[in-house]
């Protein structure tokens, strides 16, 4: 029996706690009465995940059975989430591919001939024949890779299709082959509650016109938090996307969930609570501390990037997309949510090393500050873990050190945009366009394997609730010059940060910190 | 090496020698409390044990306590006449009490008697508990109901085992008495068997709570058994409370003022349990710790 989330008090008991920060990780001792907020742990995995996957598309809610859907001659698309989900990405087999395996087999089986599959990486970087066959199996990759497994190409306007538009209106454009496919099964893995149900489809194929309309900085500050789709206006306008797409075409979505199991046996201690680290774990922790910070930044990297996640799989649930993901977030926050009693004058995070779009990449400074102050600050219900006008402390180096050929055009928006404007709304105002048409970037994103030019500017907006809300933001040993580049300040020690932060918070403030990874939600009442 | 260090210091810092750490209290998890499990008490009255108990009573605790000390005992005469299982009763203000009474009993009785000892001081760590049931045969008994054992006092009655009770439920503080509590006289009542009053005298002078071998100079102790009471049809557990709590009071004041003059005493109803003078605690102390006289023969006349 998995136990709950809750909310540790820091009191002198309470051994130093784990905080990431960036490719490495410490012991800090937080102040006395400072909150901890602990995720539930680790639910237990599905015993036979292919029987659950069976049992889901042969019994799917609110679509007949799969195999009913399925008949000779149709035009049949597979679509599936890409490689910024599940983070840090999954053992393999990766479930994806076993749910392909047995939608495929179903296909075969009914004399489907035209099949595709596609990667749902709408403006990401496309994913390598690598990431492709250990996303989708070796068999699925060997019988389809190249002509009729590849990645979504949001810029290829002859394969786009403007399915129609909202009463906002909103364009819903899509990849043109799954717009006029006859069915679309869309294979997904919802790892935060933001992910799934009416975004898998309008966001994972759609275009730059498209995405405009949800990923703006009017709508993420208006998505409180974008975690909680009820209260989320971005999630408001994938409804009506969801909509329009419904009239047009039958998508048969297939939705997981995995449990905290984020890091692999010999990186327990990461998954444990501090005060029950046995000798192994602590002996474990000194060695990988030591080896951490003795390796090359180069071999560093290689290792943090190859660990993999033994996930369990908790759900798999099939049919509707609506109905679908309905019972999918109950399972997200079955795992993630725990209840806090309250914001804090100051929030505390820890960065870890990855973040959806550094996937056998670098974590840039932009990605840092769409993690923190996107990803993490917005890992609440109700209201955030901070108070307004409080004041944010994230451990990461935030190293100025950027992928040239997967984030081109986040250098540029670094270097020439944040040096003029840190306002989310000016940049949007003045370079969305700008970074979103120029035809390099298009290039780049098209034939090499570049995020699109707009991204950078997305994960700026991704902050833009956070930078409204917060009265300052501080990242303990930040590099001066990088973070200063992005309106924050730096500190070295948590003791400085609060020092720093006295000025808005007084001098004994109340401290949440959001003990993550593994992922938790704080449900703040 | 020095980051090592201090890594090693940070993680170290709140955990034990094992590693481990105190779970902090916010992270505890409610726990219903656990009953302790009554300590098995049966293994100390089989054959076996009963024979080294013997042994280790006859061979080292009587000789060390008569040696350390000079016992007197006195009104063994009223245990000629008992059979069956009786309930010895007695005073309690010192660790002595107990070898002197089992020192001082005929064997015949001595070697059927179990003692009723705290659960919560004898029987708490398992080692204690073990020599205290193979040395004195004890078994536990709660005296503040905060767990609900099953007596086994009624039990071992049943099969013939006399037991010595200290109905105070604690050693004195000061050498006292304190009101007995009715525990051995509900189970005399329930159970039909008399209860041998027993005064002891002088113990808390020669070796009080505090210490663990007696005073130097062997003081001298007296060890007086009364006359056994016998619960009349009828009577209450409170009412033969009461006719005991007499009785060992009678035998207290027969040290002080002889067996005659304590008799008339307790006739005209000036006995009382002698709870001491109501004064600064140093003073019932100093009273109560004054050496027991070496008593003279018996005067049936006053001067």
């Amino acid at each position: 029996m998995s136990r709950p989330g809750f909310v540790l008090e820091v009191d002198e008991r309470t051994p130093a706690l784990l905080v990431h920060e960036g490719e490495g990780f410490g012991l800090r001792k937080l102040p006395l009465g400072s909150r901890v907020v602990y995720p539930p742990e680790s639910l237990p995995g599905l015993r036979d995940v292919d029987a659950q996957i069976h049992r889901a598309v042969h019994h799917p809610l609110g679509r007949p059975p799969l195999p009913e859907l399925l008949f000779a001659g149709m035009k049949l698309t597979i679509v599936f989430d890409d490689l910024s989900i599940p983070l840090p990405p999954m053992r393999t087999p990766d479930i994806r591919s076993r749910i392909i395996e047995q939608v495929l087999e179903l296909a075969a089986a009914a004399g489907v001939d035209d099949v595709e599959l596609i990667a749902a990486n709408s403006l990401h970087r496309r994913m390598t024949p690598a990431e492709l066959r250990r996303t989708v199996g070796e068999r699925v990759y060997r019988s389809f890779f190249p002509h009729h497994l590849r990645n979504h190409d949001a810029e290829d306007r002859a394969n786009l299709l403007e399915v129609g538009t909202t009463p906002h209106g909103e364009v819903v454009e899509i990849n043109r082959r799954a717009a006029e496919s006859d069915l679309i099964v869309y294979v997904n893995v919802t790892l935060t509650a933001m992910s799934g149900g009416a975004k898998s489809v309008s966001v994972g194929l759609g275009s730059y016109r498209s995405l405009k309309h949800h990923h703006n900085v009017h709508t993420l500050r208006h998505s409180r938090s974008f975690n909680d789709p009820p209260n989320s206006a971005m999630h408001h306008s994938y409804d009506r996307m969801a909509g329009v797409l419904d009239a047009h075409v039958k998508i048969f979505q297939i939705e997981t969930t995995v449990n905290n199991d984020t890091f692999p046996s010999q990186l327990g201690f990461l998954n444990k609570r501090e005060w029950e680290w046995s000798l192994r774990d602590q002996a474990a922790y000194l060695a990988v501390k030591r080896a951490n910070e003795l390796a090359p930044a180069g071999r560093r990297r290689q290792l943090w990037q190859r660990t993999v996640a033994p996930y369990g799989v908790t759900s798999v649930t099939a049919g509707a997309p609506a109905e679908v993901h309905e019972v999918t977030m109950r399972h997200v926050l079955r795992q993630q949510l725990t209840e806090v009693d309250g914001p804090a004058d100051v929030g505390i995070f820890g960065l870890p090393y990855i973040c959806p779009y550094n996937v056998n990449s670098i974590m840039n400074p932009i990605l840092v500050m769409s993690l923190g102050l996107g990803y993490f600050f917005n890992l609440y219900r109700g209201q955030p873990i901070v108070r307004p006008g409080g004041v944010a402390i994230y451990y990461h180096p935030v190293r100025n050190e950027f992928h040239p050929v997967h984030h081109p055009s986040y250098i540029d928006f670094f270097e020439e945009v944040l040096a003029e404007t840190t306002d989310p709304v000016a940049i949007e105002a003045k370079y969305e366009e700008q970074f979103a048409t120029d035809p390099w970037y298009v290039h780049l994103y098209r034939n090499s394997y570049a995020y699109h030019g707009v991204h950078p500017l997305y994960m700026w907006y991704w902050g833009a609730h956070a930078l409204e809300h917060l009265g300052e933001v501080i990242f303990v040993g930040g590099d001066r010059r990088t973070t200063a580049r992005m309106g924050f300040r730096s500190a070295s020690t948590l003791d400085d940060a609060l020092e720093m932060a006295g000025d808005r918070v007084g001098r004994s403030p109340s401290i949440t910190y959001l003990h993550a990874p593994p992922l938790t939600m704080a449900d703040v009442r | 090496m020095s980051a090592l260090y201090k890594e090693i210091r940070t993680l170290a810092a709140g955990r034990d020698w094992r590693g481990r750490s105190r779970t902090p209290r916010s992270a505890a998890p409610h726990e219903q409390p656990v009953e302790p499990k009554e300590f098995p008490t049966g293994w100390a009255r089989t054959a076996g044990a009963r024979v080294a108990r013997r042994g280790l009573q006859r061979g080292l605790l009587r000789p060390l306590t008569w040696t350390t000390t000079r016992p007197e005992v006195q009104g063994k005469d009223h245990l000629d006449a008992l059979t069956g299982p009786v309930v010895f009763v007695a005073n309690h203000s010192s660790h002595l009490d107990t070898p002197l009474i089992l020192g001082s009993l005929p064997d015949r009785l001595a070697k059927r008697v179990a003692v009723g000892a705290a659960a919560d001081y004898f029987f708490d760590a398992r080692w204690r508990a073990a020599v205290t049931a193979l040395i004195f045969n004890a078994f536990p008994v709660e005296r503040y109901r905060s767990r609900r054992l099953q007596s086994l006092a009624p039990r071992l009655l049943a099969r013939g085992w006399s037991l010595l009770l200290f109905p105070e439920g604690t050693r004195s503080e000061d050498g006292w008495m304190s009101p007995l509590r009715l525990g051995a006289a509900r189970l005399c009542v329930g159970q039909r068997v008399p209860a041998v009053p027993v005064a002891l005298r002088g113990t808390f002078g020669a070796m009080p709570r505090g210490r663990n071998w007696p005073v130097p100079g062997r003081p001298r102790v007296v060890v007086r058994y009364g006359a056994p009471l016998l619960p009349a049809a009828e009577e209450s557990a409170r009412d033969f409370n009461t006719r005991l709590a007499a009785s060992v009071a009678r035998l207290w004041a027969e040290e002080d003022v002889g067996w005659y003059a304590s008799l008339r005493a307790q006739a005209r109803g000036e006995l009382a349990l002698p709870t001491g003078p109501a004064a600064a605690s140093w003073r019932r102390i100093w009273e109560s710790s004054r050496p027991v006289a070496q008593r003279r023969p018996d005067r049936v006349w006053r001067d």
